[in-house]
């Protein structure tokens, strides 16, 4: 078992996956952390502000189709079988 | 051509139905002509902009000689011209939270047209509170999204996106990409009005025409959600 990532559009593109298997990991901070890992300096950027190191306020998760609890955040445990979602939505009209 | 669902009685649906488009641009101009084709009997258009040069690449319903005017005078003209029978509303008047119940109470769809979220959350309120279908829509170079929503527990838009997306000052637009998304909305609303088929509700799709695929995020409610949470108590 273990957590499920997909990506869509520019997180695609970055990554070259649809999705990834993580283990290991039991918050978002931590997955984030081993998605940078793996996939490297083009996936933090989209990810991270250069300069700030915060995640950018273009990037949505999903974990099991729910957004993240405003409380936690990115303390949101994650647990075996969990599915995250990450995308960034546009607004263009 | 025999469409399984439509028929006659479909055609008869959609000519006594009202449908709201939020904003007659880049989204708005390909499902109002949509809407329009097929039929809805009663268009209600709302934009408070005129039409720029600008604007041309995507915004079909406007063309060289519009430019200047109102948007809702030039897409009234044209959706009047694609079907005579059908009656179209304009109102030049950004949406706010004064007037947005009043402009979506009472309807049968509302289609996202906007090109901010702070507008599209209301709307959103707005149509989970009055009990109207919300077909949000939105897009940004190659790449668009799509989501209904329904009232009656089920995921809003506030649930999918929580945060608004930083603002950008300029960001640019295949045409083709609303293209694609405004008539998938138009689809969603004629679906809605006629009881064809499955809404697109509880997944948000995501298209990427660089890849040129479509993909479907899944999307649950948010029990604590302010929105849809507080008008299902
Ligand atoms: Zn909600």
């Amino acid at each position: 078992m273990a957590i499920t990532v997909k990506f869509f559009a520019g997180f695609r593109e970055a990554t070259g996956k649809r999705q990834a298997s993580i283990e290991g990991v039991n918050n978002i901070t931590s997955l984030l952390d081993e998605l940078v890992r793996r996939f490297g300096e083009k996936l933090a950027e989209q990810l991270y502000s250069s300069n700030t190191r915060e995640l950018r306020k273009t990037v949505n998760i999903l974990v099991n189709g729910r957004r993240l609890d405003f409380l936690q955040e990115f303390n949101t445990p994650l647990k075996d079988g969990d599915e995250v979602a990450i995308f960034p939505p546009v607004a263009g009209g | 051509m025999i469409i399984s669902g439509f028929g006659e009685t479909g055609q008869r649906k959609l000519n006594v139905a009202h449908v709201v488009v939020a904003g007659i641009g880049g989204l708005g101009s390909p499902a109002s002509s949509y809407l329009a084709a097929a039929g809805v009997g009663h268009l209600t258009i709302i934009d408070s902009q005129r039409v720029e040069l600008s604007n041309l690449n995507r915004q079909v319903l406007h063309w060289g000689p519009d430019v200047g005017r109102l948007k809702v005078e030039s897409a009234t003209e044209k959706l009047t011209a694609i079907n005579s029978n059908i009656k179209v509303d304009a109102i030049f008047e950004q949406i706010t939270s004064e007037n947005v119940d009043q402009l979506t109470k009472g309807v049968d769809a509302v289609v996202d047209g906007m090109d901010n979220y702070p507008t599209r959350y209301l709307l959103n309120e707005a149509c989970v509170q009055n009990r109207v279908p919300f077909i949000h829509g939105a897009v940004e170079g190659l790449v668009g999204q799509l989501m209904t929503i329904l009232p009656g527990g089920r995921p809003c838009l506030k649930c999918a996106i929580p945060k608004e997306p930083p603002k950008k000052p300029l960001f640019s637009v295949l045409g083709a990409t609303p293209g694609v998304i405004g008539c998938l909305q138009a689809m969603e609303a004629i679906k809605l009005i006629t009881g064809m088929g499955k809404p697109l509700v509880g997944r948000m799709l995501i298209f990427n025409g660089m890849d040129m695929n479509f993909d479907e995020i899944e999307v649950n409610r948010d029990p604590s959600c302010q929105v849809c949470s507080r008008q299902n108590r």
